[in-house]
């Protein structure tokens, strides 16, 4: 099972998708496309704290990707 | 001075009592000028996101300025942040040795009651037996007393989170977003630090990020904004960096976005960033 993270208000929300499941690899990609025409970006997490990798283009294979809104100043 | 230390160990005590055993780490202390109506007040706020307050006095402040000779904000907070962790480890080592005290001292008042109950379900062993009846009502009232005194303390920090709430609104609040939030946005920062930075940021309430295009190290504090600081190769502040991911965020969330930032795209973060 792969999982997208999304960080919101609530903490994160989490979206799980089997890659084995045509449909919910084409849901998970939707949701990747529309994340980051957001402005979201999409962190593939290494899961032991180094640091993980940009991902520019929907890969089903990251087990855990992270989506980070956008960034501002302070 | 001893005013602003007797305030810094009501706002400590507060924590220890509000977290029994596990104490959370002391990351800042906030303080906020005076407006209005209102004066300046003296906040303590902890690696887990619990922050407490209590109104202080101008002079008092004035003292701790003179005696740090800190006469900005920053090192005046730095100084009060010195004088805090020192108190709260002494705070936290008698709180401990209190809670294996009191531990101990319930542990032999069950036992004992526990005993005498024995002795009252068996009559024709001990026919005499003690008054069990006074004793039981006494450990009664001994509960009682102590469900109050944590309804009066739970009271207390629900009065106090609703003026900060209704004075400043919850964008003010680096503990913004509901307890639950808050604790998931922990979770997910804490499963994404290696073990140093774990263990760095539950010590100390930060912990430290390589910038992965500069190889500049960056120290990420417990916080929402103006959180990081640039650190040189001796750990000394070069200069502090604000940034945060868009929308209303809890401090977990924005700490890992943060340190992603500064680990995968450090230049582009940089670029949106205010140094301070």
């Amino acid at each position: 099972m792969a999982v997208q993270i999304v960080m919101d208000r609530t903490g994160d929300t989490r979206h799980e998708f089997d890659v084995a499941d045509p449909e919910g690899v084409a849901r998970a990609e939707e949701r990747f496309r529309q994340l980051t025409g957001k402005g979201f970006r999409a962190v593939a997490l290494s899961g032991d704290g180094s640091p993980g990798k940009l991902v520019g283009k929907f890969d089903p294979h990251v087990e855990q990707t992270l989506f980070i809104p956008q960034l501002q100043g302070g | 001075m001893e005013r602003v230390r007797n305030l810094l160990r009501v706002l400590l005590g507060r924590a220890l009592s509000q977290h029994g055993q596990e104490a959370p780490a002391l990351s800042n202390i906030l303080i906020e000028r005076a407006s209005g109506r209102f004066e300046p007040r003296l906040g303590a706020y902890f690696a887990n996101g619990y922050c407490t307050w209590a109104p202080v006095r101008p002079a008092d402040c004035y003292a701790v300025c003179e005696r740090y000779a800190a006469w900005d904000l920053t090192s005046l907070r730095r100084a009060l942040l010195c004088e805090a962790q020192e108190i709260y480890a002494r705070m936290c080592a008698e709180h401990l040795a209190e809670v294996g005290r009191t531990r101990e001292r319930r542990g032999m008042a069950a036992a004992l009651l526990d005993r005498l109950r024995r002795r009252t379900r068996s009559p024709a062993r001990d026919p005499v037996g003690e008054p069990e009846p006074a004793r039981e009502e006494a450990d009664a009232t001994h509960l009682r007393g102590e469900t109050q005194h944590r309804l009066r303390h739970w009271w207390a920090q629900q009065s106090d989170d609703c003026a900060r709430y209704a004075l400043f609104g919850t964008g003010f609040s680096a503990d913004i977003g509901s307890k639950r939030a808050q604790e998931r946005g922990i979770r997910l920062l804490m499963e994404n630090l290696s073990a140093a930075q774990r263990k760095q940021y539950e010590k100390y309430g930060y912990f430290d990020v390589t910038g992965g295009k500069t190889g500049k190290r960056y120290r990420i504090r417990h916080g929402r904004q103006m959180n990081i600081e640039q650190i040189d190769r001796n750990g000394r502040r070069v200069c502090g960096w604000c940034f945060f991911p868009q929308g209303s965020l809890v401090a977990g969330d924005i700490m890992l976005a943060q340190k992603a930032a500064i680990e995968l795209f450090e230049s582009d973060a940089l670029r949106i960033a205010n140094r301070f």
